[in-house]
């Protein structure tokens, strides 16, 4: 996928002024919610699960090489073939190739952000192949030509009528407004891709370490069909997906659905090992594995080795103010939200995407809620103290920093600025906030609003109500 | 060329650093012992609130509810794998509440304008999730669950367990290519929030519980 991450002041402003975008953010947000507390709230093994799952996931990255080496060996010794890529490039070339030597013209996939790191379908229609995205919000923004905008509901974007005219143009389908029907539409037509196609490509939420196996869950159904129908199955997976072992699954399943879309459980769970065993109905004859570093292995090696604890729900993004007010698009790349924000530079180097780590009001809750336990606004920080490290913060940044630093410190020189504020905030505000001010504060208004100083400071207000000491 | 696995793994055990060896035995603190109860019970409500649909109680009455509700999503055809009995029986006894026409499958894959219920026996049921336990262990057939519009397993009330690691635990020495985990029907709410059912799957998820 074409990055743009240091686009997000512009993108972001973009987004706020989108008012059909702003209205699905809030409904889709609130909604995932609401239903991810209720089922937390209905699940009091919720914090020891989380806790058993971000230990079990810290054994696994410190100890990778062994449990993905693990992996490799069960799933060849049942039949699956293993291709290992270094990076995007290799990846697509690899990917392609596979495509290939099965004679395959038509693949059908499921959702897999793994995919869109390496730009998978463009890989696969250079070499011929054409790739139908199965996934029903998958598959309407791929009609539209469009990038998903939230990991697991990548056409929260799109209302119905702006659905029903692409499923009209490409589909030859008759106009509609309900629901239903569009779904009934898009299923007729990817059930007879399904049929026909001759590779089913999928993501993989887990790796199983001690059988080899590809875990898919979904609700649509679309993974195992994927999975099973075709003759030949690629799952494109990065190497941080591996769990130890089957007996481990459960805890993981017990966190992701609820923190996703606050389900007990998913439509369905597909566990698939190897290639279709003799006497089998169905099931695929060739089963490809493409293990994905891309970048992985260098951050194993950091500070920030547990950003690969991650099991992409979701979590974060639906908790995050900035995520509800910009949603996924404008953080120019394929992952969105808090994860985004640290995992984006991380993957594609920090210079890259030095806009994203700020992209954060640092309110903590996304560390609330990830069911791996993430810290995830300490590395939004760690990040950004990187970033001035590195250069990558202008010499206004980083004076404005020290002055606050500078101020913040010293009580009265607070007061006297809280007093001139007061006077001079008149000038400047607007509504809550304080927008334009001058330079070199205009380093700060440009993409934000400040919020207007208080008639009373908080510390005046304080000792009022406190009354005089002792 | 420089092997891709092998320099891989030299980055990953590198990068791993030392942090002594890995965890031999599942980490402690599963989960803890199973509600008190019974996990029937607890199976048909948690299948319930899934969006599926159970039919339980004497076999005559649940076959004659099954046949009213498949008459009612427009059923026309009932499929079963071959070699599967449990399934063909139930199917069967059905015929007479139709009509429906009964078949093995094979035409079934194809772009048919039959409306189909696949039946299948599942090998286990999940109470703690409200799942069906459906696997290609000793070549059965996954297409009744798969591609059918409805989806009627048939469970014995016996294979009905509490937790998943029970259900996990029988496949982990040698697993069958497929295990699938069904919780109620095929959903999405892609199209504005709004949930609907049989996206590609069955609409329409029906558990037949058998008293043992």
């Amino acid at each position: 996928m074409e990055l743009n991450a240091n686009a997000f002041g512009r993108s972001a402003r973009k987004a706020l002024l989108d008012k059909t975008l702003q209205e699905a953010l809030g409904r889709t947000t609130g909604r995932f919610l609401d239903h991810r507390d209720a089922a937390v709230a209905a699940f009091p093994e919720f914090e020891a699960t989380r806790e058993r799952a971000s230990r079990i996931k810290r054994d696994v990255l410190d100890h990778l090489d062994t449990y993905l080496a693990r992996f490799v060996e069960e799933a060849e010794k049942r039949g699956t073939i293993v291709h290992v890529a270094r990076d995007a490039a290799q990846a697509r070339e690899i990917a392609a190739r596979i495509a290939r030597d099965e004679g395959v013209a038509l693949a059908v996939k499921s959702k897999s952000m793994a995919s869109e790191e390496i730009s998978f379908n463009e890989a696969l229609q250079e070499a011929g192949v054409t790739v139908v995205e199965s996934d029903l919000g998958e598959f309407i923004i791929q009609l539209a030509g469009e990038a998903p905008s939230h990991i697991i509901a990548p056409a929260v974007h799109k209302t119905r009528e702006q659905i029903s005219r692409l499923f009209e143009r490409h589909l030859g389908e008759p106009r509609t407004d309900n629901i239903p029907e569009l779904v009934g539409m898009a299923r007729r037509h990817l059930r007879a891709k399904f049929l026909s196609a001759g590779m089913g490509v999928s993501g993989g939420n887990f790796l199983v370490a001690d059988t080899g196996s590809v875990v898919l869950v979904t609700n649509e159904g679309n993974g195992r069909m994927g999975a099973v129908l075709p003759r030949v199955h690629l799952a494109v997976v990065g190497i941080e997906k591996v769990i130890p072992r089957m007996a481990d699954l459960a805890t993981f399943l017990r966190l992701l659905p609820r923190s996703a879309s606050g389900q007990t459980i998913s439509s369905y769970v597909s566990i698939v090992t190897g290639t279709r065993r003799a006497g089998d109905p169905e099931g695929p004859e060739r089963m490809h594995i493409l293990l994905l570093d891309c970048g992985r292995s260098a951050i194993l090696e950091g500070k920030y080795r547990e950003i690969l604890k991650c099991v992409r729900c979701a979590a974060c993004l639906n908790v995050c103010p900035v995520y509800q007010s910009v949603g996924g698009h404008a953080y120019g790349w394929v992952y969105s939200g808090p994860i985004g924000a640290v995992l984006t530079p991380l993957l594609v180097g920090l210079p890259e995407a030095v806009a994203l780590p700020d992209a954060s009001t640092l309110c903590g809750a996304c560390a609330d809620v990830c069911p791996v336990k993430i810290p995830l606004p300490d590395f939004l920080l760690e990040l950004r103290s990187d970033a001035r490290e590195q250069g990558l913060k202008t010499p206004g940044e980083i004076a404005a920093m020290k002055g606050y630093a500078g101020v913040m410190k010293r009580a009265g020189l607070l007061e006297a600025i809280e007093r001139i504020a007061g006077v001079l905030g008149q000038f400047f505000t607007k509504g809550k906030g304080i927008g334009g001010l001058p330079y070199p504060f205009s380093g700060w208004t440009e993409r934000r609003d400040f919020p207007a100083p208080a008639s009373l400071p908080f510390r005046k207000h304080w000792k009022i109500k406190r009354g005089p000491r002792g | 060329m420089v092997n891709e696995r092998e320099s891989l793994f030299r980055r990953l055990s590198a990068a791993c650093g030392d942090h002594g060896t890995a965890a031999e035995e599942p980490l402690p603190g599963g989960p803890s012992a199973a509600p008190e109860g019974d996990r029937v019970a607890r199976f048909a409500e948690m299948f319930t609130a899934a969006g599926g649909f159970l039919l339980r109680g004497p076999v005559e009455t649940a076959l004659s509810d099954l046949g009213e509700m498949l008459r009612a999503e427009g059923v026309t055809a009932l499929f079963f794998p071959e070699d599967d009995a449990a399934a063909r029986e139930i199917a069967e006894a059905l015929v007479p509440f139709g009509p429906f026409l009964l078949t093995t499958g094979a035409e079934v894959r194809g772009e048919s304008a039959a409306v189909t219920a696949g039946f299948r026996a599942a090998e286990a049921a999940i109470a703690e999730t409200g799942t069906i336990v459906e696997t290609s262990a000793g070549g059965k057939s996954l297409l009744p669950g798969l591609i059918a519009d409805v989806h009627v397993s048939i469970v014995p009330a016996a294979s009905v367990v509490d937790r998943m690691e029970e259900a996990l635990a029988v496949f982990t020495a040698d697993p069958p290519r497929n295990i699938s985990f069904l919780s109620g029907p095929s959903k999405t709410a892609d199209i504005e929030q709004t949930l609907t059912v049989g996206a590609h799957g069955p609409k329409k998820a029906i558990a037949l519980l058998l008293p043992t």
